[in-house]
């Protein structure tokens, strides 16, 4: 067999890729990286796409982890446009796929083969559709730097309400970002309360409160039955028998893994399960990122996360197992987010049958944090306004699953928060 | 009162925040290091802006932690 192209052929041009990288290069290892990316720009930062890129107009030069230059002093090739179409495993090679305006928008044309010694997946995610939604025209998604283009010039040109499907952080960030312009927006969730796969209701209405204080429609427990869509406009049709004009709709139900490309490798569909250091079941084939289903070292169990740190751990995990290393020590999961002007962190996790206790109150507008525990034990905490505390938060969680540390000293920690207000009322 | 900031490694996720407000204090590579140090009420509003919450403020002279 004839030598590999690549030492560690890398699928997908996002952060999971970036990092692991950086992480490689620092390490020591000299082999040869080559980086597929689909999108034409080198790699780039995505949560500033639902926030900034739409307020203040940041420019895609801007959002680049690192300028052209570092991957020159690096040693790492990026082929800017090309894509990941197939994995034959036999000939441990990828077929390559790149963007042919020729072909039509969105037409990909065969770009040749490319052998690797090792692989990482790390080709992320893409939004969910919804049936009978066509995205285009007047109908949003967002992702990529493109789509944020396209959804920053809609916000600015048009008048009229946006109307926002999903009441994720994508959705809820954008809500927020268009609030900020002086446009009229509506949010809808089917599920009762905001972020309902993470947040436990109580806590999920807080978050829809401050939307609602803030101007937004929010329309919870509420299915969009059709939209219809005219010259430059859509009207939805919503279940409670509602009916919305919207100038503009953003679809954010929430994303898939973008794993089709591996099915003739026995792979996918849905997020590639690894172990805790990116390595899947095949010798030398490792994934990371929203692609990847890694497993969650405090739940014990394989917990796919779409989260920006995620992505980071998970490719710096990937370079050590690359390298020999073990992975480092686990941390407790976050993610965060900035809506309305306020600082939103969440670490750990919560379960539908956790305790919450409250210091500060949300009602007031001022900072608060919300302690989750399940039988005691520390889970999780939401901190609005205060970052201060997310350090204490992440050592409550991680000491809770140590077993060495001793019951009396968990509750001496507890004291310490000794200002709680009553449970959040829930909001509808 | 001089005061330095730190970071803690194991939580910085190299974000860039910190770098982007003051490129004077901090340099991100993996991590976030610090090559210089600003005044306190700077050092706290950076600290502050963390979204890894991976930034603490000390009093070079005494060691006193001053943030978080």
């Amino acid at each position: 067999m004839s030598c590999p192209d690549a030492d560690l052929l890398i699928a997908g041009g996002g952060l999971a890729a970036q990092r692991c990288c950086e992480t490689l290069r620092r390490l020591g290892f000299d082999g040869r990286i080559v980086v597929l990316c689909e999108e034409p720009s080198t790699p780039y930062d995505r949560p500033p796409l639902s926030k900034s890129v739409l307020i203040d107009e940041r420019e895609p030069e801007g959002l680049s982890f690192r300028p052209a230059s570092w991957y020159e002093e690096h040693d790492v090739e990026l082929l800017l446009g090309v894509a990941a179409a197939e994995l034959d495993l036999a000939e441990r090679t990828i077929v390559l796929s790149e963007r042919a305006s020729a072909a039509g928008p969105g037409g990909r044309r065969d770009a040749g083969r490319m052998r690797f010694k090792e692989l990482l997946i790390a080709t992320g995610s893409r939004p969910r559709r919804l049936q009978g939604i066509p995205v285009g025209g007047a109908v949003h998604e967002l992702r990529t730097h493109e789509d944020a283009l396209l959804l920053r010039a809609a916000l600015r040109e048009r008048d009229g309400r946006l109307a926002i499907l999903g009441a994720g952080l994508i959705g809820m960030e954008v809500a927020a970002a268009a609030r900020a312009l002086g446009r009229e927006v509506t949010l809808i969730e089917a599920a009762e309360t905001p972020l309902a796969r993470v947040l436990p209701p109580a806590l999920g209405s807080w978050i829809a409160y401050l939307h609602r204080l803030h101007g937004v429609d929010v329309r919870l427990a509420t299915a969009v039955e059709r939209v219809s869509l005219q010259e430059g406009s859509a009207r939805l049709e919503l279940s409670d028998a509602s009916v919305l004009d919207a100038a503009g709709v953003l679809v954010a139900v929430g994303t898939s893994p973008a794993t089709e490309w591996l099915a003739s490798a026995g792979l996918g569909p849905g997020a590639i399960y690894t172990d805790a250091g990116g390595r899947t079941e095949l010798p030398g084939v490792y994934a990371a990122g929203d692609a990847a289903c890694f497993p969650d070292p405090f739940l014990k169990l394989p917990l796919p996360s779409q989260h920006w740190e995620a992505a980071v751990r998970q490719g710096v995990a990937v370079a050590r197992s690359i390298v020999g290393l073990p992975p480092a020590p686990p941390a407790p999961s976050m993610f965060w987010s900035d809506q309305h002007g306020h600082r939103i962190q969440f670490v750990g996790h919560a379960t539908p049958d956790c305790e919450i206790e409250l210091d500060g109150d949300p009602a007031t507008g001022e900072s608060f944090a919300a302690w989750i525990a399940r039988a005691g034990r520390p889970q999780g905490a939401l901190l609005v306004d205060r970052p201060q505390s997310l350090p204490a938060a992440r050592a409550r969680i991680a000491g809770a699953e140590e077993p060495s540390v001793s019951s009396g000293e968990k509750s001496s920690d507890n004291n310490n928060h000794s200002k709680r207000g009553a449970l959040w009322p829930a909001y509808r | 009162m001089a005061c330095i900031p730190v970071i803690d490694e194991a939580s910085c996720l190299a974000h860039g925040d910190c770098e982007a407000l003051a490129p004077d204090v901090f340099r991100i590579e993996d991590v976030a290091t610090v090559i210089g140090t600003a005044p306190l009420e700077q050092l706290v509003s950076i600290a502050e802006a963390c979204p890894a919450s991976a930034i603490s403020v000390i009093d070079e002279a005494t060691g006193e932690q001053l943030y978080p």
